[in-house]
């Protein structure tokens, strides 16, 4: 970045607060200064407890007051008073959750103005491309939105709660079946053991891992040490086993694989093709070892399916995006935030307090046409 | 100072309705009013490395993208890493004679790893030597970035011509007399229409991305290589480098040291600052040290009696005069409503801009802090109301509690107490110079379960004398009665009456 571009005042703040994880940095930057754990430590409790962990509104803006102060004062180093902030969310997020967060920056921090941007639109703009499938599989569910010349078909949407939550809790019940008076690990130690020896395997393998007699040989098992006493065996068929969980079909035969081809269904015949050619996969959950190889098989299988003969897909291709896939929605924000666009549309602060709400794509007055 | 880290037992209402210990409370002089860490405005002061204790101009902070540039941090456990002396080889290879050159390695000390763990040369150079890495797709996102910038501002320029083009009634002057510029182009031979500055050469657009049909396939090796857990790296560990996020400690490379910095807090509503650092990155002093614990007397359980409910039990509290003034300290009764400030209903009030409100002594705030125009004055916090239950009755006592000014050559000095100041024996029970004990009776409400926690409150009134620059005329400074309600944490009930 040539020099007297960073010396400029125009520092944007860029925010992506997950349910797991908070992505935090400027705009205009290749990737965020800091990834942290979306936690603070409660005042009153005097313990740590996760942001959406929130009770009522009012316990809500107290967590997020000390969670944007911490995100401030220890990480930005930068103070808030009459900046903009770019933050980036899903079209699906709580308006409870969105409307304190605005109420928090605004009446407490005192921003000068404030940008919403949709992530599946923006998680786009990485690859400089305008149409694509767009599928983010974060902590506590997966949505897929398609994206088609620039705008998100909100219609078409899916989502299912099939993110990490789910696969902690899969792991938990395996550990605990396996192992005896294990029954109270940490969220922090189940996240550790998935990311460092589970993986999503072939469907093949798949197939016999819930048979009695497998025909294959497991993966070597682990041994994790906890709390530096005890050790734990993570068997092979552990960890095979815990991602099934994302492709086992539910009542409505629905499964992580079916909602791409149902959010395809719902889409204009001539675009689907192109969608099913640019599908994006964004989100932390994407990042483990086999997941896209896994996805595209699952795909071809529910192709053959009876309910999906009417797609005349024949291939499936996927895009890699210049970063890596659990800060790409950042990273789309960061790119938005260094366009004139801040200026242009964003929120500014006496807008927010005639008004009191933020602009929602649900809600009906915001939803006329205009001209200019 | 033990009540700094021990259980808060004495708690004092700030104006916003939290409730903080006395060490937590600043004090603003200027409205007269408690403040605590929620309701002031946190702004930071300076950048500064915690190892290396120098300072960072805010500019070459934000360039250095507050990181120092000489101190690194172990990838491994995140602790500082020092520089230590390797192997020593001679400077000049084909003099077998000279003097052994040094080169250096970064070691941590905490968990042993070290630089060479990763295979990063030794250096030459003690400090600043070590490569710093650039993001593989640093180029592609530029491109992106410059796409994107040029878009959107094509795109505000035709917005802004739009405007134009609709304001005017009369395109130029000569419209109407029919000698338009465009009629003057055309008649001299130069094209009619003037080229858009726009249309005349767009920068090379980047290619948008191609996907793939081939994606990476599941690793063979991790369905057959037993997994060693100390080559596989944490997630703290990878999200120290967002951009490469490696999985496997050979390629954890070293950061750089994040920056700490020196916050400032500054009162919302007369916009003065309460607390202020000093500049020196090696100094605990502060330039502007407004705490309530330097204004506002503290007060400290000596003892309480085991209580039960519904019968008075004796405590003694302890107040101490920390200003060089005296005061006199009047115990009122608790209200628990926040009356210090007009509270709006909460239903369908809205924070008033800030152009309305009227900031109590913006007459009196010194011209160069007007001057720093850019700067809106502050939203203040809307107070709530104390969520703490009071459930037991404080009798209030009828006569008043005169404290001396803090004299800090009284422990010197021996020649005694001589303030004579006549005390209620059954209120004041001991006293010595600033402080005194203060006798009052507590009963715990009726109907309460065993073993529940006791809470008393009651409002201490002090008269606080204003030491801010008088004026030439009136040498007195002035003083007025300030309100604190203070909740104290008794213990348990140990029966029933």
């Amino acid at each position: 970045m040539p020099i007297y571009e960073a010396l400029s005042d125009k520092l944007t703040v860029v925010l992506d607060v997950g349910s797991a994880y908070t992505k935090f940095g400027f705009s205009g930057e290749y990737a965020p200064r800091c990834i942290i754990r979306s936690e603070v430590r409660c005042k009153k409790t005097n313990t740590i407890r996760r942001i959406i962990d929130y009770e009522n509104e009012k316990d809500l803006y107290d967590l997020l007051v000390d969670f944007v102060h911490v995100l401030y004062f220890k990480y930005a180093l930068f103070s808030p008073k009459d900046k903009p902030i770019v933050v980036v969310e899903s079209l699906l997020c709580p308006t409870l959750f969105r409307e304190t967060l605005a109420k928090v920056l605004f009446e407490h921090y005192e921003i000068s103005m404030l940008l919403m941007l949709p992530s599946h639109l923006v998680g786009l703009s990485t690859l400089g491309a305008e149409t694509a499938l767009v599928l983010d599989v974060g902590y506590f569910e997966a949505v897929a939105i398609p994206v088609c010349h620039g705008l998100p078909v909100i219609h078409a949407w899916q989502a299912l709660p099939l993110g990490s939550q789910i696969i902690h809790n899969n792991l938990r019940a395996l550990l605990n079946s396996d192992n005896t008076g294990i029954n109270n690990l940490p969220e922090s130690v189940i996240e550790d053991i998935k990311v460092r020896c589970c993986f999503v395997t072939k469907q093949k393998r798949a197939a016999q891992l819930s048979v009695a007699k497998p025909e294959i040989t497991f993966a070597p098992e682990v041994k994790y040490p906890i709390g530096g006493s005890e050790i734990i065996t993570v068997s092979g068929k552990v960890r095979e086993k815990v991602y099934e969980i994302l492709y086992d079909e539910d009542n409505d035969h629905l499964c992580l694989s079916t909602m791409l081809l149902d959010a395809i269904t719902k889409v204009d015949i001539h675009l689907r093709n192109k969608l099913a050619e640019n599908i994006l996969l964004i989100g932390g959950t994407v990042m483990v070892p086999g997941f896209k190889a896994r996805l595209k098989e699952e795909l071809h299988k529910q192709l053959k399916h009876d309910r999906y003969k009417k797609l005349k897909i024949s291939s499936f291709k996927f895009h890699t995006p210049p970063c890596k896939e659990n800060y790409t929605a950042w990273l789309g924000g960061a790119i938005y935030g260094a366009t004139e666009l801040l200026s242009m549309k964003a929120l500014t602060r006496e807008k927010y307090f005639k008004e009191n709400r933020l602009p929602d794509w649900p809600n009906m007055r915001d939803n006329f046409r205009t001209n200019n | 100072m033990a009540h700094v880290v021990g259980p808060e037992v004495v708690k004092y209402a700030c104006t916003c309705g939290l409730l903080k210990s006395i060490s937590s409370l600043y004090f603003c002089r200027y409205c007269c009013q408690l403040r605590c860490g929620f309701c002031v405005c946190h702004e930071v002061d300076s950048h500064f490395c915690g190892k290396c204790c120098e300072n960072l101009p805010s500019s070459e902070a934000r360039l250095k993208k507050n990181r120092c540039g000489n101190c690194y941090i172990c990838p491994s456990c995140q602790q500082e890493l020092s520089t230590r002396i390797g192997s020593k080889g001679p400077s000049n290879p084909e003099d077998p004679k000279s003097t052994p050159k040094k080169m250096y390695y970064l070691s941590c000390l905490y968990c042993r790893w070290s630089s060479r763990d990763v295979g990063i040369p030794d250096q030459s150079a003690a400090t600043g030597g070590w490569p710093d890495r650039e993001n593989v797709n640093a180029n592609r996102l530029q491109e992106i970035i410059e796409m994107y910038k040029a878009m959107v501002l094509a795109e505000k320029q035709q917005k802004e011509k739009d405007k134009k083009k609709q304001r005017g009634k009369y395109l130029s002057y000569t419209d109407r007399t029919g000698v338009t510029a465009a009629a003057l182009r055309k008649r001299i031979g130069l094209p009619v229409d003037i080229q858009h500055s726009l249309l005349k050469a767009k920068p090379k657009e980047p290619e948008p991305a191609i996907a793939k049909e081939d994606v990476e396939d599941l690793p063979e090796e991790l369905l057959t290589k037993p997994v060693n857990l100390t080559e596989v790296t944490t997630i703290e560990q990878r999200l120290l480098q967002i951009d490469l996020q490696p999985t496997t400690v050979e390629k954890l490379f070293p950061v750089h040291k994040q920056l700490s910095i020196k916050r400032s807090l500054r009162c919302r509503s007369c916009e003065h600052n309460v607390s202020k650092p000093e500049y020196n990155p090696n100094s605990v002093k502060f330039k502007i040290q407004l705490f309530a614990y330097y204004h506002v007397p503290e007060i400290r359980i000596v003892t309480v009696e085991p209580l039960r409910a519904g019968r008075p039990s004796e405590l003694i509290i302890k107040f101490t005069n920390p200003t060089q003034h005296q005061t006199t300290i009047t115990i009122l009764s608790l209200v628990l409503s926040g009356d210090e400030s007009e509270v709006k209903e909460e239903t369908g009030d809205q924070p008033s801009l800030p152009q309305e409100k009227q900031p109590p002594s913006l007459s009196s705030q010194p011209s160069s802090l007007l001057s720093l125009s850019s700067r809106q004055p502050s939203i203040t916090i809307k107070p709530r109301p104390v969520s703490q239950e009071v459930n037991a009755d404080v009798a209030i006592p009828s006569s008043k509690v005169i404290l001396p000014p803090r004299d800090d050559a009284a422990e010197y000095d021996d020649s005694g107490d001589t303030h004579n100041i006549q005390d209620d024996p059954k209120l004041v029970v001991w006293r010595k110079s600033n402080k005194a004990f203060v006798k009052l009776l507590v009963t715990p409400k009726q109907g309460l379960a065993l073993n529940s926690e006791i809470v008393a409150g009651f409002t201490m009134q002090h008269i606080y004398t204003n030491t801010i620059a008088t004026t030439v005329e009136n040498r007195e400074p002035d003083k007025h009665d300030h309100n604190i309600r203070v909740f104290l944490t008794l213990g348990n009930l140990v029966g029933f009456d």
